[in-house]
């Protein structure tokens, strides 16, 4: 895969000496052309000031930034074969939907004819044809979405930002807008770096995530990866909904560790590379709502009474506690022929090898 | 039950103080404009209704003069003044802060916080001092302080406007390839429009309306309209006055209306 982005030890910092705030800490990352990456993370972790460094809008305190192998340092934003799609749309209000995503090509010089069938094929590209004189006062929230992206694409950029574009839209039209970007994602080949706080979004829509805390990418992989084998605490707290259970150490090889259960009974876990805890020492696992099974009382691996449970629609979160009085979420799809359990049923669980995982912590 | 909210408009007397504060602020007025269509000379007695105030001062060469004078130095005023704070708006909206801004502020603003009356003095002194040493008595001195005078006035719609416009909006243009000096031409100037105009708007009424400074200021046979009025009244007066008055209330409405009207629209 050829390398559209490439950033190495980049740094930054607002701020001077001991007031410096570190926005950005040791960012690696290389972003393939043509690829669909997002930025994940909570409000305030660094995402937009990456997304900015990338667009050149400020510049990195220290590291590389390299787009399609040269190095932009020094590079406005205007020099860089970069377009964003800004969290505020930043529509320019007094020019009509055609005029906006013309604008790019006007400013780069090209000629009227080239222009007018470019926005006319924008237009079309985002359904927006009958919608071209509007002002952006004049058309509606998802609409003016549709503008910002076309604007951005007309001057086919190598890669495109979007900052959070989906986070002002309402769930119908966000739903709609995420299969609209995949599409012209796939229709244009351009490079999408996408940032977003919305998990679910992240894990449906990408190629590859960046899981970033407090300045720092935390994880980096396909959403599977991402989701089924997260490296430490934050990102599985993070990343969809799972059960923490601090459990003992019984032995140790071949990258597993067999742990002991609630109950007295037995199981391996994958153990991640950097870590080797001692026996006899306690470990944070986890396992996801949705990998563990209910059986019979008495038979799986451990033994629990419900104490609730939580009617979804698609499926029910039966709350319930372990023998050794840790909490346990488990995730059931509803049948019409399977009543929950009432509260206060004992009943077993059992989970797939490999649904139980050791942290980093 | 819940109580009904408080209002203002229910506290006893509230009604009388409403009417008596109109009767005060439009009532001299609504007479001045009455005694501008009187048939006789009196300011106090009706005796028909005549346009001959409006005739005789529309053949006064010297309103005529006066008139036009303060048009063209409200004008050239304003205008100066309304460039200068349009820079001063972009310096301090638009840079990111800087040490000192507040006091630039202040100094901006100066005109609002001192007192007319102490600006005319100082300038009556200095520019009798240039006077002297140049021994130039045109125009300049005049436009010039008509000029520091608005300045304020204009600064404030302009900022306010560009207080309100997105900084992302000169952002998205960079990124779309504009240089700095194309972002301005085609993003930031257009949206300033409406603050410009009603900064140039209220520069002129200010300029057209200030009787001090112009008094301090003027050199002989540079009277504008205000100052004209002001010696006149010293003398006889006849509803030739009032009907100057209405004519120049006239144009100051049609010149606040046409501000309100252009303020009112956001963003076009
Ligand atoms: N220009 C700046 N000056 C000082 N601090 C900043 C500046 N820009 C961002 N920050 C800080 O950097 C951190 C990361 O901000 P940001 O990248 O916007 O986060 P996110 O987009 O992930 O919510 C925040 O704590 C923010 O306050
Ligand atoms: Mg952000």
């Amino acid at each position: 895969m050829q390398k559209e982005i490439e950033i190495t030890g980049l740094n930054k910092s607002f701020g001077q000496g001991a007031s410096a705030f570190h926005a950005l800490s040791g960012i690696d990352l290389s972003i393939g052309s043509g690829e669909f990456f997002t930025l994940l993370g909570p409000s305030g972790c660094g995402k937009t000031t990456l997304l900015r460094i990338i667009a050149g809008f400020e510049e990195p305190s220290t590291g590389v930034l390299k787009i399609n192998g040269k190095e932009v340092t020094g590079l406005g934003p205007s020099k860089r074969p970069i377009n964003t799609v800004f969290q505020s749309y930043a529509l320019f209000p007094h020019m009509s939907v055609a005029d906006n995503i013309g604008f790019g090509l006007k400013m780069l010089g090209k000629p009227k004819s080239e222009i007018k069938s470019t926005v006319a094929e924008m237009l079309q590209l985002v359904r927006m044809e009958a919608m071209a004189d509007r002002l952006p006062s004049e058309i509606s929230g998802g609409q003016q979405q549709r503008v910002a992206l076309a604007r951005a694409l007309a001057p086919r950029p190598r890669v495109l930002l979007l900052d959070e574009p989906l986070s002002a839209l309402d769930l119908k039209l966000r739903k709609e807008m995420q299969s609209e970007l995949k599409r012209l994602q796939a229709e244009t080949g351009i490079t999408f770096v996408f940032v977003t706080h919305d998990q679910e979004e992240a894990l449906t829509m990408s190629d590859r995530i960046a899981v970033m805390s407090a300045g720092e990418i935390l994880q980096l992989g396909p959403p599977q990866e991402i989701y089924n084998a997260p490296v430490n605490r934050f990102v599985a707290d993070f990343i969809g909904d799972t059960n923490f259970l601090i459990l003992r150490v019984k032995e140790i090889g071949n990258g597993e560790a067999v742990l002991e259960l609630p109950g007295g009974r037995q199981a391996s876990a994958r153990l991640p590379e950097s870590i080797s805890p001692p026996v006899g020492s306690r470990v944070t696992a986890v396992i996801r709502p949705e990998q563990a099974e209910p059986t019979a009382a008495g038979q799986g691996e451990m033994q629990a009474v419900v104490e609730a449970a939580t009617f979804f629609g698609t499926d029910t979160h039966l709350h319930l506690l372990l023998d050794d009085a840790q909490g346990f979420v488990l995730r059931r799809q509803n049948r019409p022929d399977q009543p929950s359990p009432a509260p206060g049923t004992r009943l077993g669980l059992s989970f797939a090898p490999g649904a139980l995982r050791v942290l980093e912590d | 039950m819940a109580r009904a909210r408080f209002s203002i408009t229910q506290l006893p007397g509230f009604g009388l103080i409403a009417i008596v504060t109109f009767v005060m602020l439009y009532l001299p007025i609504i007479i001045l404009v009455m005694f501008s269509f009187n048939e006789g000379v009196s300011q106090s007695r009706w005796e028909g209704f005549s346009l001959q105030w409006y005739q005789a001062a529309f053949n006064n060469t010297q309103v005529r003069d006066v008139s036009l004078r303060s048009l063209w130095l409200a004008v050239t005023a304003s205008g100066l003044a309304t460039v200068l704070a349009t820079l001063a708006a972009l310096g301090t909206t638009r840079v990111g802060r800087f040490p000192g801004q507040t006091m630039i502020y202040a100094l901006i603003n100066q005109p609002l916080m001192v007192p007319e009356i102490v600006t005319g003095i100082a300038l009556l002194i200095f520019v009798a001092a240039i006077k002297v040493q140049t021994g130039y008595t045109g125009m300049g001195y005049l436009v010039a302080a008509h000029t520091a005078f608005c300045i304020p006035f204009a600064y404030l719609p302009i900022r306010a406007r560009l207080e309100t416009l997105d900084h992302a909006l000169e952002a998205a243009a960079a990124d779309l390839y504009a240089s700095p000096i194309q972002a301005f031409r085609y993003i930031t100037l257009p949206l300033m429009v409406p603050g410009i105009l009603a900064g140039f708007m209220l520069g002129f009424v200010i300029s057209l309306d200030t009787v001090v400074i112009t008094e301090f200021v003027k050199s002989a046979g540079q009277d504008t309209l205000p100052t004209y009025m002001l010696g006149q009244l010293r003398r006889t007066v006849t509803p030739e006055m009032n009907a100057i008055a209405t004519l120049f209330l006239a144009l100051s409405l049609v010149i606040v209306t046409a501000f309100f009207l252009i303020t009112r629209t956001r963003g076009r």
